[in-house]
């Protein structure tokens, strides 16, 4: 299914590399960004295309913390509470962001848009508190100006439901 | 060899080897280990073998060693300390492993692993021979400061597949069923999963850790985090006695120790209790398949024959031993012919007492037959077969490894094994068949070539050594006739490469199997080997000869003392007025042999109802190899004893007594009364095995790398060889002075159109002996066929589908497997998968009719 | 003085290849490929005592040299899973000022005469990532990249490799097994990446750090004499100080080593910027040992040598910044916990050992901890001092460490219960007997 889909993608990926091995990670991208998440099946497709055991691939989804091994909101949002972030209130920040959305650490809301978790050092300690949301930086936050992102997200997903 | 310093004493040892071997078999230190094995290349991951290590400081200008004040060499020690098992010896290497320093690094990595440990020792499978356990004992800082509520709790019953069980409490993270699975056999089923301390072994293969080898892991898992499904929780390992004994199965020879010990299973008696491998470098090193250590339970089977039987009005009934020789000793005596089939787990002193008993009662060599009769060229394998003293081991680079119309993991499990590490260390492989297998993966040259035409194939190879000028002539009887055959031979140029590589290489193995050929056709592939090895010098010499894949244990032994496949065809055609079919079903498993109905009087030895005892007229209660003595002969000629291990199952005798005695009855000849003596009877009329008494064949010798003696690091407490490494006889050209038989061969290809089914061997089949272990059951495919994709369109069958395939007036049912690896005009037809007899050579199939759709299709 | 490396804070548009171009952008690729032998591009590097940026500070043209000629595939990987907390600097070079690192890589690819570059990006760098391949597709379009490069017979391709979040990554020989596919864990060294069978697919590879990268192509376009006037004689050259935490104004600074604390915390980042003073300061992420700033510390150049007499190191220069108002137990706490989360689980000391001091250390957090749990973290940490494969494990002890040895009165002020008189009844000295049995046999 990737491979029709996916198929230039996953042809220039190749290209890249003396080695199929090498294409698992990229290739696991490409699956996450299909499936939402690491599914079985993501890694069953990834193992046949880089023919290796399903085994490994799973091994490396794993081993990764950017694979996610569950289903994820359709925001996946990554506050950075490393040391540096949390000299400026990271912590705090990420507490009111959970409180906010009334969920835990981790978890993701009812309506299944934002899944929530902190996670380790982002490099972009002087622009702190910090977030990536699906993989894209946003930065100097508060959560007067992340109250306002979260509702604009919200639009955004209705938008492209209704689309 | 260099020179190396440990505390302070100079040792000389091989160049090139590793510091943690050399330092126990050498120096007598054993630098503790987890992770390291000799088997694996080193990864320096458990920290536990870290000592202090330097150099020795030499003259620039002389290269001598300086020397310091008290005249010891001066060293230069690094900052750090070191690991021990990441580092190969060189000459003036200097280790310290018995300074407060290295005492307390130990000490501090068991207090590491033991803080993460559930310290279940008792109900432990592994306590008693665990290496975590040993060297907490000798190394273990004794007290530990961690909390013991802070200890994690993990899953401790986790199914990695139905055979091999995961305790992740006690895995210490050392990788090395992992190195195994991957590096050694091939098989990248297991892998750790998450990171840091949530570190854990996963599988996610189908079926779950798909590995023919899987229970090595248990073995060499140092802790008891593995266990397999068929010991855990089955004994503790004091309680068990170990019996060293040899694989049933294959032709590889593995020698294996039966652990046992009285038991209620057995009302009390001894029984098996597990199958480990047990150390023998020439033969198995350390491995065993999992046919190998699973496939034992049919020494105990309920359903295990354990009176004498003969027919009365039609059925078979109970009788008893006496009535039974009465009957036998009378048909035999006024039989007006004789025959014997004798099957692959019959051991040579079955084999003799069988030879003597059919030749005193007027039977010939012509009426010794083999089962199953797939392969010839016993003659071949006299003259070429692989030198005395070869071994895989020392395979590597400069080695050519040719595989021959065989699939050889499935075959021969651990000679692929063993032939693939060879191929890691740098040598060649070259396969040759029908169809793509395992070792193509690992292959230099894939050639494939028409089935039916493998000699074609081999001439090949034979025409451009040849034309290409790369053969010696030499020792070569007849080699005239062959050049000028080999003038009408067209040399196909894909072999060229893989021609020049054979004939330029230092050694060159020959496995020869025989799948897609006939057995006419086999006796001439055999031949066509021995061409290529003769012509190119690669006979004679360690590491170099023919090993042919025989189908049995001891195939070898049978060939050698006069059995024949050619004789089995022949009693198939004509059947005798009197038949013995010793310890093999041909009935239940070849289509061919249908005919031996017609034989007047059939006895049948065994240890199972089979098709086979079905048109017996006596059926006499067979033992199986853990009841008795013995001695096989394996592939690579290497003549091995077993031993008694397990209590007698019911009124069963060996093979061995039961021909003895009825030969004793008939020309008064003195009954042996031991295996020994009468192996001491083969020794004296058999040359090749005149030094195989059983005095020899329990020789041992001290193994290298040692994983099986007294250290406290490598478990499982079966690996020590106690009951003899084997001695191999040696082939004709070993003689420098003998010519060679060089004799031309062609390849006749079958007129006959249609799909030509092609028999193939797989490792779990539903052979009579190892369909009873149970626990294999759910690796035993269902009776299949495998269709190219191109047949399958013409016929209209998909995947799934159920068909009957007639042959030469039988019939099988079968279910279809679409697979892109059969050539087109093929079907691959694996042997002893239903209870059906299938075909044993290749034939043409008639109709094919479809009989059920594949569920998917239907919608279902 | 013009920028070197943050370049963008002169020219903002400096991030297209034109402008780049323009402001004598590739002169130094250039001059390389068609004035020099690939031996004397190394000897200049060599020449302009350039020091790896990625932390261990080591020649970038010996580094060079020690790939062998006559192979026939040879690669450069630039390290770009910068991971470090308190480092953010190759992302800016990466993200404002991009063709200067493929620049400076093509031209280590050209001394080296290697075949192919992959840039390893953490995966968090994803749409810098992905704009840096877009620039590496505009130069191949140029010629300066790929077939022929510049009309000669050298031809070398470049790619991006994304991570997927593993600090260990940044470690060279993790990162190599990283891109093959493989768990991000360390290899066993020898062979080093330098050698035939210890580089990336087993092929002799240089690995640079960005940063050290980003600086190849001014020397080789202003020569090493003039590198070497810039900064200190054993450290010269510019350096890019990342600077976070409780300062006024966080970023990054490029400053010459050998400029003083005081010039960078106060005249650049602005001080605390609250009436509240400095405190500690953490000077190479959260691996380094912290110190505290006192006066005196405040006037010392900033160069290897001298972070190492001030008994920290200078390693990525990524200052974290304390003022007084900080909980040091909190703040070793926080690290420890990252290097648990990030350990790759290979060795067992710090598997184990980096699980064990976050529990100790969530003890002494909860007010669960007792004086002999002081002692056993000293004792954790010595344990696995030195013990495993790669240096972070090594890391890993020191907030532990360093924030016992200067601030043991917090710790001390956490510890609710009260010191037992004597230590608790210990169980009998079994290892003691079992030495007395072992020895004979041993010895």
């Amino acid at each position: 299914m990737l491979a029709e889909k996916y198929a230039e993608r996953i042809q220039k990926i190749f290209s890249k590399y003396p080695d199929k091995r090498s294409a698992v990670m990229p290739l696991l991208y490409v699956a996450q960004e299909e499936f939402g998440w690491v599914s079985p099946e993501a890694i069953e497709e990834v193992a046949v295309l880089c023919e290796i055991d399903p085994t490994q691939v799973k091994s490396i989804a794993g081993f990764y913390t950017m694979y996610s091994e569950k289903p994820k909101g359709k925001y996946w949002l990554q506050v950075c509470t490393d040391f540096p972030c949390a000299l400026r209130g990271a912590d705090q920040f990420h507490q009111a962001l959970l409180d906010h959305l009334g969920i835990e650490e981790g978890g993701t809301t009812e309506d299944g848009l934002f899944t929530v978790e902190h996670v380790m050092c982002l490099a972009a300690c002087d622009k702190a508190p910090m977030l990536q949301c699906n993989f894209h930086y946003v930065e100097n936050l508060d959560m007067d100006k992340m109250k306002a992102l979260l509702d604009q997200w919200r639009a955004d997903a209705k938008d492209s439901a209704a689309d | 060899m260099v020179t190396i310093y440990i505390d302070g004493v100079g040792y000389e040892v091989p160049a090139g080897t590793n510091l943690v071997d050399v330092a126990k078999f050498y120096a007598d230190n054993d630098i503790p280990v987890f992770c390291y094995h000799p088997k694996m290349a080193p990864v320096g991951m458990c920290r536990m073998c870290l000592v202090e290590m330097g150099s020795v400081e030499k003259d620039k200008e002389s290269g001598t060693v300086l020397l310091d004040e008290q005249g010891s060499p001066k060293i230069r020690w690094m900052p750090k300390m070191q690991t021990a098992c990441t580092q190969t010896v060189y000459d003036g290497l200097a280790i310290r492993t018995n300074t407060q320093q290295v005492t307390e690094a130990r000490e501090d990595i068991v207090e590491f692993l033991l803080t993460s440990h559930p310290l279940d020792c008792p109900i432990c499978d592994k306590g008693g021979e665990c290496p975590l356990q040993n060297l907490t004992m000798r190394h273990g800082p004794g007290v530990s400061v961690f909390y013991f509520e802070d200890k994690m709790h993990l899953a401790k019953h986790v199914p990695l597949g139905e055979l091999i069980y995961l305790d992740r409490e006690r895995c210490i993270q050392c990788a090395r069923c992992i190195r195994f699975s991957d590096e050694l056999a091939g098989d990248d089923v297991l892998a750790f999963h998450e990171r840091g301390r949530a570190l854990q072994i996963v599988t996610v293969s189908d079926p779950p850790f798909d590995s023919k080898f899987s229970g090595n892991t248990t073995d060499i898992c140092p802790v008891g985090a593995l266990t397999t499904a068929d010991f855990r929780f089955g004994a503790r390992p004091w309680e068990l006695k170990e019996v060293p004994s040899i694989d049933p199965y294959g032709p590889e020879g593995a020698n294996i120790s039966l652990s046992t010990r009285l038991d209620r299973d057995s009302g009390g008696g001894i029984i098996i209790k597990r199958v480990m491998p047990r150390q023998n470098e020439h033969v198995n090193e350390i491995w065993i398949s999992d046919k190998t250590r699973f496939g034992h339970h049919h020494t105990r089977h309920i359903d295990r024959l354990v009176t004498p039987l003969h027919r009365e009005k039609n059925t078979l009934i109970e009788t008893t031993w006496d009535k039974a020789f009465k009957q036998i000793i009378d048909k035999l005596k006024g039989a007006t012919s004789v025959g014997a089939i004798a099957g692959p787990g019959l051991s040579n002193e079955d084999l003799w007492e069988l030879r003597q008993l059919v030749l005193a009662v007027g039977g010939s060599e012509k009426s010794l037959g083999i089962w199953p009769a797939t392969m010839s060229g016993g003659e071949v394998v006299k003259q070429v077969g692989i030198a005395k003293g070869s071994n895989f081991n020392t395979m590597g680079k400069g080695t050519v490894i040719v595989l021959v119309a065989t699939d050889l993991e499935e075959e021969a499990p651990i000679w692929w094994l063993r032939a693939k590490a060879a191929r890691d260390r740098g040598a060649t492989v070259v396969v040759l068949n029908g169809r793509p297998t395992k070792m193509d993966r690992y292959a230099k040259f894939s050639l494939r070539h028409e089935y039916g035409d493998a000699v074609g194939a081999i001439n090949s190879l034979t025409a451009h050594i040849v034309n290409g000028n790369h053969h010696k002539a030499d020792r070569a009887e007849g080699f005239a006739e062959l050049q000028k055959a080999l003038k009408k031979v067209k040399a196909d140029d894909r072999y060229a490469a893989a021609a020049e590589a054979i004939a330029g290489a230092d050694n060159v193995v020959v496995f020869c199997g025989a799948e897609g050929v006939t057995l006419a056709q086999h006796a001439e592939l055999m031949q066509a080997c021995a061409n290529v090895l003769i012509l190119t010098g690669h006979v004679g010499r360690t590491n170099n000869g023919l090993i042919p894949v025989w189908p049995g244990a001891n195939t070898q032994g049978a060939i050698d003392l006069g059995y024949t496949a050619e004789a089995t065809a022949e009693l198939l055609q004509n059947p005798p007025a009197v038949l013995i079919v010793a310890g093999c079903n041909p009935v239940g498993e070849d289509i061919a042999a249908a005919n031996l109905r017609n034989a007047d009087f059939v006895i049948v030895t065994s240890q199972f109802d089979t098709a086979t005892t079905a048109i017996a007229d006596v059926v006499l209660p067979q033992q199986s190899f853990a009841e008795r003595e013995g001695t096989f002969t394996s592939g690579e000629r290497r003549v091995q004893r077993f031993y008694a291990a397990q209590g007698v199952i019911g009124e069963s005798f060996p093979d061995w007594k039961i021909f003895a005695q009825v030969r004793h009855a008939i020309d008064k000849s003195t009954a042996k009364v031991s295996a020994g003596a009468v192996m001491a009877e083969i020794t004296k009329s058999v040359a090749a095995y005149s030094a195989m008494g059983y005095k020899n064949l329990a020789q041992v010798e001290r193994q290298f790398p040692d994983v099986g003696g007294t250290d406290q690091y490598y478990g499982g407490t079966a690996y020590q060889n106690t009951g003899g490494i084997g001695v191999q006889w040696p082939v004709s050209a070993e003689n420098a002075e003998a010519k060679l038989n060089v004799v031309p061969v062609s390849s006749e290809k079958s007129k006959a159109k249609g799909l030509l089914v092609v028999p193939t061997t797989l490792l779990y089949d539903r052979g009579m002996l190892f369909v009873r272990s149970e626990i294999m059951s759910l690796r035993i495919p269902p009776a299949h066929a495998n269709f190219s994709p191109a047949d399958a369109q013409k016929l209209k069958l998909q995947d799934g589908d159920m068909v009957e395939i007639n042959l030469e007036g039988a019939s099988l049912t079968v279910q279809i497997i679409v697979n892109e690896t059969i050539p087109a005009g093929v079907i691959t037809l694996p042997k002893c998968l239903s209870d059906q007899p299938g075909p044993f050579a290749p034939m043409v199939a008639g109709s094919i009719e479809k009989v059920a759709q594949a569920l998917a299709a239907t919608g279902d | 003085m013009a920028y070197i490396l943050l370049r963008d804070l002169d020219i903002p548009d400096i991030g297209k290849l034109d402008v780049y171009t323009t402001n004598g952008g590739w002169e130094g690729f250039k001059k390389a490929v068609t004035q020099h032998t690939p031996e004397e591009v190394i000897n200049i590097v060599i020449d302009s005592n350039l020091r790896g940026r990625g932390g261990a500070g080591f020649s970038a043209g010996r580094k060079w040299s020690f790939i062998p000629k006559n192979e026939p595939v040879k690669y450069v990987v630039v390290n770009a899973d910068e991971s470090e907390p308190g480092t953010f600097k190759d992302r800016q070079i990466m993200e404002k000022n991009p063709y200067q690192l493929i620049e400076g890589a093509m031209i280590c690819a050209y001394a080296i005469q290697a075949t192919a570059v992959y840039i390893y990006c953490r995966g968090e760098f994803w749409d810098l990532a992905h704009n840096l391949e877009a620039c590496i597709a505009e130069a191949r379009e140029q010629n300066l990249i790929g077939q022929n490069i510049l009309g000669g017979n050298w031809s070398c391709d470049m790619f991006v490799h994304l991570g997927a979040g593993a600090y260990i990554c940044g470690e060279e020989s993790a990162l190599l097994n990283s891109l093959q596919g493989f768990l991000g864990q360390p290899r066993v060294r020898p062979p080093f990446p330098a050698q035939k069978g210890g580089g990336l697919y087993y092929e002799p590879t240089v690995v640079n750090n960005v940063e050290t990268l980003a600086n190849v192509p001014w020397i080789l376009v202003n020569g090493a004499a003039e590198y070497k006037k810039i900064g200190t004689p054993e450290s010269p050259g510019p350096k890019i100080f990342s600077v976070s935490g409780h300062v006024a104004r966080p970023g990054n600074y490029e400053v010459p080593l050998g400029t003083t604390f005081r010039e960078l915390l106060f005249d650049k980042a602005g001080g605390t910027g609250t009436n509240k003073a400095f405190k500690a300061l953490l000077p190479s992420g959260a691996s380094g040992p912290v110190i505290p700033v006192t006066e005196q510390m405040l006037d010392t150049p900033m160069t290897y040598e001298a972070l190492g007499k001030l008994g920290s190191t200078l390693g990525s220069a990524s200052f974290i910044l304390m003022d007084e108002s900080t909980d040091m137990v909190w703040a070793a706490y926080k690290m420890i916990k990252f290097f648990k989360h990030e350990s790759c689980g290979k060795c067992t000391p710090c598997r184990e050992g980096t699980h064990w001091l976050a529990k100790l250390m969530e003890h002494v957090i909860h007010g669960e901890a007792t004086m002999l749990d002081l002692e056993k973290l000293e004792n954790v940490a010595k344990q696995m001092n030195g013990k495993s494969l790669c240096a972070l494990n090594d890391f890993a002890i020191n907030p532990i460490l360093a924030t016992l040895k200067h601030f043991r009165s917090e710790y001390v002020a956490y510890i609710k219960t009260p010191a037992p008189a004597a230590k608790p009844k210990q169980p009998a000295p079994v290892k003691k007997q079992l030495e007395e049995v072992a020895e004979p046999a041993g010895d």
